[in-house]
């Protein structure tokens, strides 16, 4: 099996692993670095449960190869601290508790991380179709539309206090 | 065979490559999900990302977009926005954020099968090539014909001039983020109200690119007004080009687009409009009393906030099927990839022999019964003699990684004698069919009959019957199927694995392994989703087999596909019922006949298919009633459990039944309900006695004051009809009276101050962990986070039963009840002698322990205080074990104690595709006390939600014992965009004075409403009443056309 290395930043620190050409990051990440956080529901690109941020937006791990991952910034739940609408959130999702089993709950977290750091005021269309990528199959999606709605509002919140 | 990733500096030395046979790449999105459906991966790819250009600029009237552009720039580019923003809803319509951000517009153009490609026709945009040395620009059409060592460059599109008129439409299988079934694009440029030119085009997906010319020559230079668009319409149908697959036929695909382009260029649709809605609305809305709205802003001082949830959130909690340790071994499973067949042989030599390789397993390692089945040992462990379904588990490796377990998987031989197919469940009845298991294809038959059915159909004033069809749907727990066995020293086995039932678990495993059940230790939770899906043994047996004979930590998790094809699935049900009544609406008959799939083995399909016969008359009292329903192998799959357990398949067909009814007697459909119901305190369907408590009538109340039959019916603004229907159903709690059904727990005052809750329960994400905090610490008087909950370990908890059946919140509470007491005694007892005070002068708190006496509520001990005081091997304990309450009534599996609830739904149907939007979706539900808001709440939109899927657009299809389906990129569960724009929930929560049984649990009282009310919004909105599930389209569109001639 050919292995080349590839080198990124991972979570704000440098990384570099020996990977086939076509590994997907996903792998990479739960296997490789024991990173479980990012879940591989589907691996087709058809869950959302795989998002992480690439160069600051939100992707599908199992659709980013390791030949794509050259000098590239990746941030997988496990580093969404860094951002802190991340915190936000975070909080609002559990507040509202917008999930059930949980298994989708980082990628949700991810994909709506990335949309308020991109858009501090989406609206309900904004939020949804932010969210069009994530599967959920326990709540319906009605809990994470709430939590979503909950984390702008703090957001505002925040930036009017901030004022 | 390894990929190698060639990036050439030039596009010549580019072309030279895939001259030689190398393909190109470049975001790499649809190539992967291609290479993940099966087709074959290249060795080599040649990276275009950076020779192409990534940027979009206009010069002369021409919009260029470099081939490297990612889709999601083309959302947002201002210049595309102004000047094509045809090109933006196309961009939109495909996949999802995630995946725009990673596919380029070259690349979704060169696959030929991209949803860009029928705007791009329709705006006559060009393409820019190269090949032997030169760039070249060419019409699109062009590029399908071109060989590939053609390099796409850029795409250029004139910007239309003047006044136009724009169509685009993708058709999918669902709202959005799905495949294209087929897109439509048109664009008119106007000239002074007459049309100077008209570009038509379809494709994506399966159907090729293609403008219609003879349809763009009805449009050419006539005056707008003179269009004659039912000829266009015509001509589109006639001159489209596509085919059929197992989703949608040809004549749908073609239908809708035509539809989408008469419509989307200002020719409306041809539909029927009728001025009035077809349901009655209630007459009396009567105001329930007492009925509270289920939402945090309304419940806010009970509103909970689950223990697991911030783990959750953050990604830090460990699921089984997370767990990474040093040395834990890969396992993989091989399966059958055969329907039926006899196994002549099986030769693993050479798997065995692989570096890399340490476990073969197959059936001769198994030392105990080579058989299991919750219902009834069928399913073998490892099969031996004959494999029964595509996904038969025949042989299991353990390897040092997965590309090893994978190769080993390749290398073992498996000789089989093909044995004819069993694909269709009532021709597996007939006489002479190919036996699935030599003991016959019947598997269950179940019979009922009361009255004189025959002289009541005689005197009916009204008869309807049908045939309901319900599909084959995937549980699609979020985390598919897996976890890691650990052998310890001791010659025990540790096995973590998501489950609904651990020590059911280990008494099988146990069995299969020839190992005492005090040998196996069975972790089960948490568990991402289960939805009945992890009910029966799945991934353990092999598992477990590979850990023995490896010696060694294995771990294995099913990749989605995988899942697909192995995991159990709902019972598809064929139900034929005519159902009479009298001139005034009274239900006098009633004659259903069931045959149900089993798949290849039992599972709990028998226990499925008898619930379903438990609710042949819904709540309705019905006099004279004949009930019939067999259950059939096959060799598809297997089916068993799923929320709703049969019960949502009947309740499908005796609600439409009713309403369909009320419509001939001239009833709403509260009326026709309200005259049948059964009465409080009589008879359950069998003559049984059922609990008290019973809220039929007041789920009628509820249904008919939903302010939803007050709103606008008939057509909005979209041009979609929209219509609001109800049904109302109740559904018994635990696993009935014939089987087993123990439950039971147990409260300690640990060390550290808190108490913690032992239950053999498992945590899918339904809210045990939340339930068992409210219960406990209510019946305790201290605060939920006093209390910590333990479960889903045979290793630690006791005995609860199983968590299915919605019966979990009754074992919380009543072993709250029941514990509570003695455990505060104790506590308090202590507490005493330390504060040298009586026990009943004292009471629990928050937190610890305060003076019963005084109201002031302040602490005299805090419980970690008192603990540290406590002996340590004598800590507060109390226990107990119960059974869960049953009916006396043994001649069949019959429920005690139900749940109560009514749906109402409004949709809107899209007379262009014919599919279906429900808007709005709201259940009334009564199940006694509420115990944790968010954890009702999230059961009954969970449920609606799965509801909604079972409705609209979900069905695991097969074929010749083969999924068609194979991962989520083809079976459609909802995405959020199909999720209702708003659901109301509401509850009653009282109990009869004399009712004994506390909350009952909400798992499956959300789901079997929502599809007899979603086909009654439907019928009110167009007269049809669809009987097959999933809604097809197809159906629709015909039955509007139908309704069509009517008019
Ligand atoms: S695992 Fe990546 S989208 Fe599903
Ligand atoms: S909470 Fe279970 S899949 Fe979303």
């Amino acid at each position: 099996m050919s292995r080349e290395t590839v080198s990124f930043r991972l979570n704000g620190a440098p990384v570099t692993v020996a990977a086939a050409a076509d590994r997907r990051l996903v792998d990479i990440l739960r296997d490789d670095l024991a990173l479980t956080a990012t879940k591989a529901a589907c691996r087709v690109g058809r869950c959302g449960s795989c998002m992480v941020l690439v160069n600051g937006e939100a992707v599908n791990s199992c659709l980013t190869m390791a030949w794509q991952l050259d000098g590239a910034d990746v941030v997988s739940a496990e580093g969404l601290a860094a951002f802190p609408e991340a915190d936000l959130v975070r909080s609002a999702l559990a507040a509202e508790v917008s999930f059930q089993c949980g298994y989708c709950a980082p990628g949700f977290t991810v994909a709506l991380t990335a949309l308020l750091k991109s858009n501090p005021t989406p609206d309900e269309a904004d939020i949804k179709a932010a969210l069009e990528g994530n599967i959920c199959r326990c709540t319906g999606y009605l809990s994470i539309l709430r939590g979503a709605q909950a984390a702008v509002a703090a957001l505002a919140a925040q930036q009017t206090a901030a004022e | 065979m390894a990929l190698t990733i060639l990036k050439p500096r030039t596009l010549d030395e580019a072309a030279g490559l895939l001259a030689d046979g190398a393909q190109a790449i470049s975001g790499g999105t649809l190539m992967q999900l291609a290479w993940l459906r099966g087709e074959a991966q290249p060795e080599r790819l040649v990276d275009l990302g950076k020779l192409t250009r990534d940027d979009i600029n206009e010069a002369d009237g021409v919009v260029t977009i470099g081939a490297g552009t990612r889709l999601a720039d083309l959302e947002t580019s201002d210049l595309i926005a102004r000047r094509l923003p045809l090109l933006v809803q196309a961009a939109r319509s495909i996949a999802a954020p995630g995946v725009r951000r990673l596919g380029t517009v070259g690349g979704n153009v060169a696959g030929r099968i991209g949803c860009l490609w029928p705007a791009l026709l329709a705006l006559d945009a060009r393409v820019t090539v190269f090949a032997d040395g030169r760039e070249t620009e060419r019409p699109l059409l062009d590029w399908l014909a071109l060989p590939s060592a053609t390099i796409l460059t850029a795409i250029r599109i004139p910007v239309p001039a003047g006044e136009i008129r724009t169509a685009y439409r993708k058709i999918g299988l669902r709202a959005a983020f799905t495949p294209s079934i087929i897109g439509a694009a048109g664009l008119l440029e106007i000239e002074d109200g007459h049309v100077r030119s008209a570009r038509l085009a379809v494709g994506a997906g399966i159907t090729r690119p293609q403008r219609l010319a003879r349809s763009e020559a009805l449009l050419t230079n006539r005056d707008l007004g003179a269009i004659d668009w039912s000829a266009l319409r015509e001509s589109l149908i006639d001159e489209i080009e596509t085919t059929s697959d197992a989703y949608r036929s040809a004549r749908y695909r073609k239908q809708a687009a035509a539809n989408a382009l008469v419509a989307g260029l200002g020719g409306g649709v041809a539909v029927s409009r009728r001025s009035s809605p077809r349901h009655l609305a209630p007459a009396e809305p009567i105001q329930p009393d007492e009925s509270i709205e289920v939402s945090h802003a309304k419940l806010a001082s009970r509103w909970g906030v689950r223990p697991d949830i911030a783990a959750k959130v953050a990604g830090t909690l460990e699921y089984l099927t997370d767990h990474r340790a040093p040395g834990m071994l890969i396992g993989r499973i091989l399966r059958a990839g055969i329907p039926h067949a006899n196994i002549r042989a099986i030769d693993t030599s050479a798997a065995e022999a692989l570096p890399g390789v340490v476990a073969v397993v197959t059936a001769a390692d198994i030392r105990g019964e080579n058989a299991f089945g919750i219902m009834a040992a069928d399913q073998p462990a490892l099969c031996f003699d004959k494999v029964r379904h595509m996904s038969d588990p025949v042989a299991a490796v353990a390897a040092i990684d997965a590309e090893t377990a994978a190769r080993a998987l390749s290398l073992i031989r498996v000789d089989y004698e093909p044995l004819p197919l069993v694909e269709d469940w009532e021709a597996a009845l007939a006489d002479g069919a190919p036996l699935v298991h030599a003991s016959g294809n019947l598997r269950a038959e179940f019979r009922h009959e009361r009255g004189d059915i025959e002289a009541a159909f005689a005197r009916a004033t009204h008869i309807v019957e049908d045939v309901y069809v319900t599909p084959r749907q995937m549980h699609g727990f979020m985390e598919t199927e897996g976890g890691y066995i650990v052998p310890e020293a001791d010659g025990s086995l540790t096995v973590c694995v998501g489950g609904q039932h651990g020590t059911r678990d280990r008494k099988q495993l146990s069995l299969i392994l020839g190992l005492p059940e005090e040998k196996i230790r069975v972790v089960t939770s948490p568990t991402g989703g289960a939805f009945g899906g992890k009910d029966e043994l799945h991934v353990q047996p092999a598992l477990a087999l590979l850990a023995l004979k490896a010696g060694r930590p294995v771990r294995l998790q099913l990749d989605r596909y995988e899942s697909v094809i192995a995991s159990v699935k709902r019972n598809p049900m064929r139900i034929r019922m005519r159902t009479a009544c009298d001139a005034e609406g009274r239900l006098i008959a009633q004659d259903v006949d069931v045959i149900a799939d089993s798949g290849a083995y039992a599972s709990l399909s028998p226990a499925v298919l008898e619930t379903a016969l438990e609710h042949v008359a819904g709540p309705y009292r019905i006099g004279n009633i004949r009930s019939r329903g067999r259950l059939a192998f096959t060799n598809n799959g297997i089916c068993g459990a799923f929320r709703g357990f049969g019960a949502n398949q009947m309740v499908f067909a005796i609600e439409s039944q009713v309403s369909r009814l009320a419509e001939l007697v001239g009833l709403d459909p509260v009326a026709i309900r309200r005259l049948n119901l059964r009465i409080p305190g009589e008879p359950g369907f069998f003559g049984h006695e059922v609990a008290p408590t019973e809220r039929l009538s007041e789920m009628l109340d509820a249904a008919s004051a939903n302010p939803l039959w007050r709103t606008e019916r008939g057509l909005d603004a979209e041009g979609r009809l929209v219509g609001v229907g109800m049904a109302l159903h109740h559904q018994g709690t635990g696993l009935g009276s014939l089987p087993h059904d123990p439950g039971g727990g147990r409260l300690t005052f640990r060390a550290d101050g808190k108490i913690e809750a032992a239950y053999g329960l498992d945590e899918m994400g339904q809210g045990v962990m939340p339930a068992i905090q409210a219960a406990v610490s209510q019946a305790l008087g201290c605060a939920r986070e006093d209390i910590v909950p333990v479960i889903g370990d045979t290793g630690r908890t006791p005995e609860s039963g199983s968590t299915t059946a919605a019966r979990g919140t009754y074992v919380i509470w009543r072993t709250a009840r029941d514990t509570a007491p003695g455990l505060s005694l104790k506590l308090r007892e202590a507490a005493a002698r330390l504060l040298d005070l009586r026990a009943n002068d004292l009471a629990i708190a928050p937190g610890g322990i305060r003076d019963a006496r005084s109201n002031s509520g302040a602490l005299l001990l805090r419980f970690a205080d008192l603990a540290a005081r406590l002996d340590l091997d004598a800590m507060p304990s109390e226990s107990t074990d119960f059974h869960f309450p049953k009916a006396d009534y043994t001649e069949g599996n019959s429920r005690y104690v139900f749940c109560f609830g009514a749906a109402v739904v409004r949709v809107a149907v899209d007379p262009v595709s014919g599919q279906v939007q429900v808007l709005d979706l709201d259940q009334h539900i009564a199940a006694g006390p509420i115990v944790d808001p968010a954890a009702y709440l999230g059961q009954i939109e969970g449920g609606g939600g799965q509801g909604l899927g079972f409705t609209l657009t979900e069905d695991a299809i097969m074929q010749g014992g083969a999924f068609v389906t194979r991962n989520f990129d083809t079976y459609m569960m909802p995405s959020i965009a199909d999720a209702p724009l708003a659901s109301r929930i509401t509850a009653l929560e009282s109990l009869d004075a004399d009712d004994p049984h506390g909350p009952r649990g909400v798992g499956e009282i959300g789901i079997g409403a929502v599809t007899p009310a979603i086909a009654a919004a439907i019928a009110d909105a167009t007269g049809f009443w669809p009987v097959v599930t999933p809604i097809a389209p197809e159906a629709i569109l015909d039955a509007l056309a139908g309704a069509n001639h009517v008019a």
